[in-house]
């Protein structure tokens, strides 16, 4: 064997350079690779050491109601965030659907329920909407009606193709969504959007007390490393892409489908808030729409067969997935009693 | 003076009440009464239930806040709602009507009750009547039970109602039967409501082009209407009778709209050739300058 070795010939040999043979490497290789070994298991020591040895070095820390404590400098813990799994999912979405919502627009009466559930939900103001009821009259002699207006949540989506930064995405079950923490402000997406279906966050968000007080008792909880209600209380608190929650000022927001309510098998906000029976929402994998307040399950082709459903701005090759149904057979008369916008 | 005055509000009454088209209870389903007496606790849980679901239109009862519709939604603490039966009140809440939604499918039979409960909380006079127990030929005793049968070739679903007592295996004739598929928020009927027959079978026909999962698995359900002679009677099955669905994800295709990865390929083509060319322009000149250095140095050595 070693012979073999001795004998090999080498590239260099021959060109008046040192040659340099196996046995020789093998030798440097093994001091390096000792003193390399040597030197890692003495910074690991000390880093070990480092870290068993108790530090009573006092820090003062504020705490979430302004008050200056001191702490031990080693029972600070490093928080890791949950953001980036929340996100994780909010960009996949839910495997093998396909939401699709379909309104109805006979039995919409302007009861605003489904803009109040949303901006409840979305901690939105109130001249904010991800949903809105506008009243449409196409010519003086043709009637008047209401057409809740959320984002259609297009299969080719304008808005998407023209964000910078990747902040707003479509996932695989259709919902278009913005992750606000990557968005620039730089509202591309609400100059695409063919149907105004996005906002722009001029101001701080309105949140509601109830989240504040969340913040609070977090914040609390991971000071105190009460693992118990972090845990409770951390998917509330988190940024949420699928809710949009906490919103940012400066960025964008818009409907969500409320992707949250349908990971946990639930209608959207707005759906199950409407009075009126509006709202049919499912998977079109399924060929089926619940209604979100007779809760009574159709199938989606044959309800949009038979009462002759459109889409808005189809021309556009958008493809939405929102489909409305005509306002006729009406139970009730149009009443607008509502002030123009911005006079209320 | 009082008496003609009383007339007057009972002509006006009447009057206002015949403007909106009657809304007639069919006799058999206005005797229905509660299967439990109204204690403080279904009145308590009605109040709730009334507040998410009833109040948005009706407003609070005794109240008159109701939101202004036409027809007006009735103060449901008033004197004419109060005067209605109460299977009157269950038909017309399960049922619907033009813009009253149905409540059959969003509120079970127990909830309906408990806001019934609630309602005559506001009326000081009303004397509650309870079922009692309703009592039906050989369904007192034993277990009811709904067996599946699928048939591949016409795609037909039987069922089978039997029901096990002491003395053995039954057939139950005559019971009603509804039949769901399960869907990811609700359960969709399938076929019409069928009776049971002597033999205690069923046949549903199931629509030839409804999704299952990807393997054409359906999720089905099938429950006794009749829940007061017969209980609560549900059975679950699964089976391989729906189409097959495998659609591809939305965001699977090459699209502008979709990520770096999945970008058309004549944009990842052209943006590819774009960055090599303009590389290629730039490390062509540094080449030409390297050249232009060493004819520079060998100039020098070619001078000395």
């Amino acid at each position: 064997m070693s012979e073999l070795i001795n004998t090999t010939p080498t590239r260099d040999a021959g060109e008046g350079k040192q040659p340099v043979d196996r046995r020789d490497f093998l030798k440097k290789a093994g001091i390096v690779s000792a003193a390399g070994a040597v030197g890692a298991a003495a910074v690991y020591s000390g880093w070990n050491f480092q870290q068993k040895k108790p530090n009573h070095n006092m820090v003062t820390v504020r705490t979430p109601d302004n008050k200056l404590i001191e702490v031990p400098r080693d029972s600070i813990k490093t928080f890791k965030p949950i953001l980036s799994e929340l996100q994780k999912r909010g960009r996949e979405g839910l495997k093998g659907k396909r939401w699709v919502m379909v309104i109805d627009l006979a039995k919409c009466r302007n009861a605003r329920k489904c803009i109040q559930g949303c901006q409840t939900a979305h901690h939105l103001r109130p001249n904010q909407y991800h949903i809105n009821t506008l009243t449409m009259q196409a010519t003086e002699n043709t009637p008047a009606y209401f057409m809740p207006k959320p984002c259609q949540h297009c299969d080719n989506p304008p808005c998407v193709s023209v964000c910078p930064v990747n902040a707003t995405f479509k996932r695989q079950d259709g919902i278009v969504l913005i992750d606000n923490e990557r968005c620039i402000g730089c509202r591309f997406c609400m100059a695409a959007c063919p149907y105004s279906a996005r906002i722009f966050n001029w101001e701080e968000p309105l949140q509601d007390n109830g989240y504040q007080e969340k913040i609070v008792a977090y914040e609390k909880a991971l000071a105190a490393g009460d693992e118990a209600t972090i845990d409770k209380l951390k998917y509330e608190v988190e940024y949420n892409v699928e809710l949009n929650v906490p919103q940012k000022k400066g960025t964008v927001s818009k409907c969500l489908f409320s992707a949250d309510r349908l990971r946990e098998g639930k209608l959207p906000y707005c759906v199950s808030s409407c009075p009126n029976g509006v709202y049919w929402y499912g998977d079109q994998n399924e060929d089926s729409v619940t209604n979100g307040t007779t809760k009574e399950t159709t199938r989606l082709t044959t309800l949009l067969e038979e009462k002759g459903a459109f889409q808005l701005m189809p021309e556009l090759g958008t493809k939405p997935r929102v489909y409305y149904l005509p306002p006729k057979d009406r139970q009730f008369k149009f009443e607008d009693d509502r002030k123009p916008e911005g006079e209320a | 003076m009082l008496k003609r005055y009383f007339a007057a509000i009972t002509i006006l009454a009447t009057l206002s009440q015949a403007k909106a088209e009657e809304w007639v209870v069919p006799a058999d389903k206005a005797k229905k009464v509660s299967p439990f007496a109204f204690t403080p606790e279904s009145k308590k849980a009605g109040e709730a239930l009334y507040k998410a679901n009833c109040m948005s239109c009706h407003g609070m009862p005794g109240k008159n806040n109701a939101i202004p519709l036409v027809p007006p939604p009735p103060d449901l603490a008033g004197t004419v709602a109060q005067s209605l039966e109460d299977g009157e009140f269950f038909y017309k809440i399960t049922e619907g009507r033009g813009p009253m939604p149905s409540f059959k499918n969003s509120l079970s039979a127990n909830d309906i009750w408990n806001i019934i409960s609630y309602l005559r909380s506001f009326n000081d006079k009303y004397v509650q009547e309870v079922a009692r127990k309703i009592t039906r030929e050989g369904i007192t005793e034993g277990n009811i039970q709904i067996l599946f049968k699928l048939i591949k070739e016409n795609k037909q679903l039987q069922a089978e109602v039997m029901n096990t007592t002491a003395e053995g295996k039954k057939p139950i004739e005559g019971a009603a039967v509804k039949l769901f598929a399960k869907r990811y928020f609700g359960n969709l009927p399938i076929d019409e409501e069928r009776e049971t027959d002597a033999s205690g079978m069923v046949a549903f026909d199931f629509p030839k082009d409804l999704p299952g999962d990807s393997t054409g698995m359906v999720h089905l359900s099938a429950k006794l209407v009749d829940e007061d002679a017969f209980g609560e009677v549900k059975s679950d099955t699964v089976f391989a009778i729906g189409a097959p669905t495998c659609k591809p994800a939305l965001n699977e295709q090459r699209a502008m709209w979709n990520v770096v990865q999945k970008a058309p390929l004549w944009i990842l083509f052209t943006y590819t050739i774009g960055v090599l060319t303009i590389w290629g322009i730039i490390f062509y000149i540094l080449l030409q300058i390297r050249k232009i250095y060493i004819l520079g140095k060998n100039k020098e050595i070619l001078g000395e």
